[in-house]
């Protein structure tokens, strides 16, 4: 007999109390992993967004609680595109409206000739002229969901756009989304002459980095997303994610601590005869605290793995519904995991400390009297 | 007592429990022989049971000293060493851990010598053998006998090879049977083994199997004999 089939056979004497156990601890890290899912999708996508156009990186109005809300002067923007060590300066506004059944279609205000310059992949048609006004091309995923193709009008905002062409880049927002002029995007959204964001292509020898400090001194308003940690600048849902999820862990090791301290005591106490048995057959105090925090790991790696599981059919479900998926690719990554199972680990941890403590103390007569 | 190598040595023991009002052992004098077969009798609560925990260092004297197998175990710092190797513990109630086969409940003071997996299960194999119950290797406490499940025990006792077997009324919640074949048993194995035996009782008819015979009564020792028909050690 190893030691391991010994923790096994005591873990599952108790089968209902363990398994009681092992789904409550569960659905903690459930929650954790599937709000680990969707923030790293969030991040994905934001990283996704912030090359758009080929850019290195973006820059946005410093502060906002949410992106879509930042505006940037076409003034800020001609000042940066003349810039030296800028090659490339692409303003575009961002407009989220409903458009057909999705309430969150991404409407992206690009002039034409930045995206003649730099089309996504086009699939059908063309992208559109300067002198086009209410034309829009639309993301294959959007075109799909809506059932459009080139030729075909599309109602925004109670405005109808001709679709002129269809392309797939493979990233959510812009495949779920599409292209509409500048200037058309700003008057749908009441917003002239200002654009959500700009996006910075450096001269080539330039450091991106640098470029992206010059304009954050040159312009002590606007904020320079290079990677996604700096999201946070402009956009501070990802912020909250991020805190929901810490918050969640943090409840999700207390709730979970609680329940296995509560399983672990229990089993002590039904066991202080086999303890003191233990102890009187040469079981070292270590032995027994091994035992006992073994038992707790081993309780809580299994819920490690039922929620995990869970917490992948979780996300799935929800991304049934086809508004979340729209502007949501859940991300499963092995941190997303390994914090889950880092959160079980904890969970066992400080939920045994107190059941193992207790049995080491008992002397082997103490724990022989016992009744 | 035997001229033969001291194994046990007590000398003045006193044993006090809640906070020295009840006092078990009051100035225990005790020489146990290598080899020998003690009984130990008398009334209960006369303090038969405190002086075999004491011999098994599951608890500590409160006065006097206990020198088991050389060692003062007043001094000694690892007590689990001297319960896991230097004594086997048989108790009245068999006391194997119910969830663990007979097989199992063998193997778990070896978890303290640094046996392998595979080593443990042999041996274990080879002590159920010599307690005659082979076939029961795999049987739960609950799908024995008491006879057989104090035979577990005493295979138990001897996983880690102890020179001394303490045995706290091994026969006392068994039919006349079952406690004759155990100390049948005990008898085998004390003569295959060498083994010392200290066997506490309050039955005549188990204390007439031992060597030598120490009557206690309140916490003190009031005599010794010889059973009838042995010679004196």
């Amino acid at each position: 007999m190893s030691f391991i089939a010994l923790i096994l056979k005591n873990l599952f004497r108790q089968r209902v109390r363990t398994g009681l156990t092992v789904l409550g601890i569960s659905l903690g890290i459930t929650t954790v992993v599937a709000l680990g899912v969707i923030t790293s999708g969030f991040k994905a996508t934001a990283a996704e967004l912030l090359r758009l156009g080929g850019a290195d990186f973006m820059v946005a109005q410093e502060g906002t609680a949410d992106m879509t809300f930042s505006t940037v002067s076409t003034e800020d923007w001609a000042a940066i595109a003349r810039r030296p060590d800028v090659e490339r300066a692409e303003g575009m506004l961002f407009h989220v409206a409903r458009v057909g059944s999705n309430p969150f279609f991404f409407l992206m205000g690009r002039q034409a000739q930045d995206l003649a310059a730099n089309p996504p992949p086009l699939k059908t048609g063309t992208v559109f002229s300067p002198a086009e006004t209410d034309v829009i091309m639309l993301g294959d995923r959007a075109a799909g969901d809506l059932g459009v193709d080139v030729g075909d009008a599309v109602e925004i905002d109670r405005r109808s756009f001709r679709v002129v062409g269809t392309y797939h880049a493979g990233t959510l927002y812009e495949d779920g989304g599409g292209y509409a002029p500048l200037a058309t995007v700003q008057e749908l959204a009441g917003k002239p002459g200002v654009v959500t964001a700009i996006f910075v292509k450096a001269r080539p020898g330039v450091d991106p980095h640098e470029l992206a400090l010059g304009i954050e001194e040159q312009f002590p308003n606007l904020a320079s997303i290079v990677d996604v940690s700096d999201y946070g600048e402009v956009d501070q849902g990802l912020e909250m994610l991020d805190a929901a999820n810490l918050a969640i862990s943090v409840l999700a090791v207390g709730i979970g601590a609680i329940g296995v301290m509560n399983t672990m005591v229990m089993s002590v106490f039904e066991r202080t005869r086999e303890i003191g048995i233990l102890r009187a057959v040469g079981w070292r105090g270590s032995r027994i605290l091994r035992m006992i925090m073994a038992e707790s790991l081993l309780l809580c790696v299994i819920a490690a793995g039922v929620g995990a599981a869970l917490g992948v059919l979780a996300t799935r479900a929800v991304l049934l519904i086809q508004t979340i998926s729209n502007f949501l690719e859940p991300q499963y990554t092995l941190e997303v995991f390994a914090r889950g199972l880092v959160v079980a680990v904890i969970v066992a941890l400080v939920g045994a400390l107190y059941p193992a403590y207790r049995a080491v103390r008992l002397t082997p007569m103490e724990a022989l009297r016992y009744e | 007592m035997s001229s033969r190598e001291l194994v046990v040595e007590m000398r003045g023991v006193v044993k006090t429990f809640e906070d020295g009002r009840v006092r078990a052992l009051d100035g225990i004098d005790l020489q146990i022989a290598a080899g020998e077969w003690v009984t130990v009798v008398g009334p209960s609560g006369c303090g038969k049971s405190t002086l075999l925990h004491l011999i098994a260092a599951l608890e500590r004297a409160d006065a006097g000293t206990v020198v088991v197998n050389g060692e003062d175990l007043a001094k000694e710092r690892d007590l689990c060493r001297h319960r896991a190797r230097e004594v086997g513990l048989v108790f009245q109630l068999d006391n194997l851990l119910p969830t663990l086969s007979a097989s199992e409940n063998v193997q778990v003071p070896m978890f303290e010598i640094g046996l392998s997996a595979d080593q443990r299960r042999r041996r274990a194999q080879e002590l159920l053998a010599l307690v005659d119950l082979t076939d029961q290797a795999k049987n739960r406490p609950a799908e024995l006998s008491g006879g057989e499940r104090q035979r577990v025990a005493i295979a138990r006792a001897l996983a880690n090879e102890p020179g001394i077997l303490l045995m706290d009324e091994p026969t006392g919640r068994l039919d006349s049977e079952s406690g004759r074949r155990v100390l049948d048993l005990i008898q085998a194995l004390r003569q295959q083994h060498r083994l010392t035996v200290v066997l506490v009782t309050h039955d005549a008819g188990v204390a007439a199997r031992a060597d030598r015979i120490v009557r206690m009564l309140d916490g003190r020792m009031v005599g010794e004999e010889v059973p009838a028909g042995r010679p004196p050690a």
